[in-house]
C-alpha cells in the first residue's frame, strides 16, 4: 500500500515538474486558467489582501474635494481598464486576463464574503497602493501620496451611483481644479 | 573613458527619470484637461438630489468654479481680440 501511494505521489510530482519545465502550461492571456488554478489564485489574492489591509485606518471619505480630486485621477489612470458609466468594455478590459472588474457597477456576486463599506475602502486603498502581481494592476504607491489614493477610494465608493453626465462633471480636470487642500 | 561614459549615463538618467515622474503630477494632466459639461446639470432631476450629498456638492463646486472662470476668460478673449484689431489697424495706416 505504501509503495502504491509513493508511486502515485512521485508520478504526480514528476508529471507536474515536467509539465512546467517542458513549457506546456498555456501562459497566453487569451487562454483562461483552469477552474482549479483560477480558484486557487483568487483565494490566495483575497486572503492576502484581507490580511494585509486589516489594520488600515479609513479616513472620512465624505468630502466633495476628495471626489473631485479622486475622480480626475480615476478617469486618467483607471477608467481605461475599470470602465466608466455608460461603457461596458474597452480594448484593455477585453484583452486583460484576469479581466479587470467593472468598477462603475455594483458587484453583487462576490465569491468570498462581501466586506463592509469600511472593509471595502481598506481593500481598495491597499490594492491601489500596492497593486496585484501578474494581474495588470500596477502599484500606484511609489508615485502617489496616500492622500491622493484615499481620494480615489472616496470616488470609487460613489462611482456605481453616477450616470455618465455626473461622471463627466466630476472627473473633468478643466477650469482651475488644481487647488490642493 | 569607461568612467566618463558611466557618468554621462548616470546624469542622463537623472535628467530623464524626473520627466516620467512628472507625468503623474496632477498639474501635468491639467494641460490636456477637458472642461466639465455643466449645462447637463440643469437637465438633471433635482428632486432626487440631496443638498448635503458630497456628489451634489462636488458638482456644484466644480461648476461654480467653471462659471466664475468663464467671464474672466471671455474678457481676456475680447481684450486679445481688440488688441489684435488695434495692431492690424496700425499696420494698415
Amino acid at each position: 500500500m505504501k509503495r502504491v501511494l509513493f508511486a502515485v505521489i512521485f508520478s504526480f510530482g514528476f508529471g507536474g515538474v515536467g509539465y512546467v519545465v517542458l513549457g506546456l502550461y498555456p501562459i497566453g492571456a487569451d487562454v483562461p486558467h483552469t477552474t482549479l488554478t483560477y480558484g486557487l489564485l483568487e483565494f490566495v489574492r483575497e486572503r492576502s489582501i484581507s490580511r494585509a489591509s486589516q489594520d488600515i485606518e479609513v479616513p472620512n471619505l465624505e468630502s466633495p474635494d476628495w471626489l473631485l480630486r479622486g475622480g480626475a485621477d480615476y478617469n486618467d489612470m483607471c477608467a481605461s481598464c475599470h470602465l466608466k458609466p455608460g461603457k461596458v468594455e474597452s480594448d484593455l478590459s477585453v484583452g486583460l486576463y484576469p479581466k479587470p472588474p467593472n468598477l462603475s457597477v455594483i458587484h453583487t456576486g462576490h465569491t468570498y464574503d462581501a466586506p463592509s463599506v469600511e472593509g471595502q475602502a481598506r481593500r481598495q486603498f491597499w490594492i491601489i497602493k500596492h497593486g496585484v502581481k501578474a494581474s495588470g494592476m500596477p502599484a500606484w504607491g511609489p508615485t502617489h501620496s496616500d492622500e491622493r489614493i484615499w481620494a480615489m477610494v472616496a470616488f470609487l465608493q460613489r462611482l456605481p451611483e453616477l450616470d455618465s453626465e455626473q461622471y463627466q462633471i466630476l472627473t473633468a480636470r478643466g477650469e482651475g481644479q488644481h487647488e490642493h487642500h | 573613458m569607461y568612467k566618463t561614459i558611466t557618468h554621462v549615463a548616470a546624469y542622463g538618467a537623472l535628467i530623464i527619470l524626473p520627466t516620467f515622474v512628472l507625468a503623474h503630477e496632477e498639474t501635468e494632466h491639467g494641460k490636456t484637461a477637458e472642461s466639465p459639461r455643466c449645462e447637463a446639470m440643469s437637465a438633471m432631476d433635482h428632486s432626487k438630489m440631496k443638498k448635503g450629498d458630497p456628489v451634489m456638492q462636488a458638482m456644484m463646486k466644480k461648476c461654480m468654479k467653471t462659471h466664475a472662470n468663464q467671464p474672466k476668460k471671455e474678457m481676456e478673449a475680447s481684450h486679445q481680440q481688440s488688441a489684435n484689431h488695434k495692431k492690424e489697424d496700425s499696420h494698415n495706416h
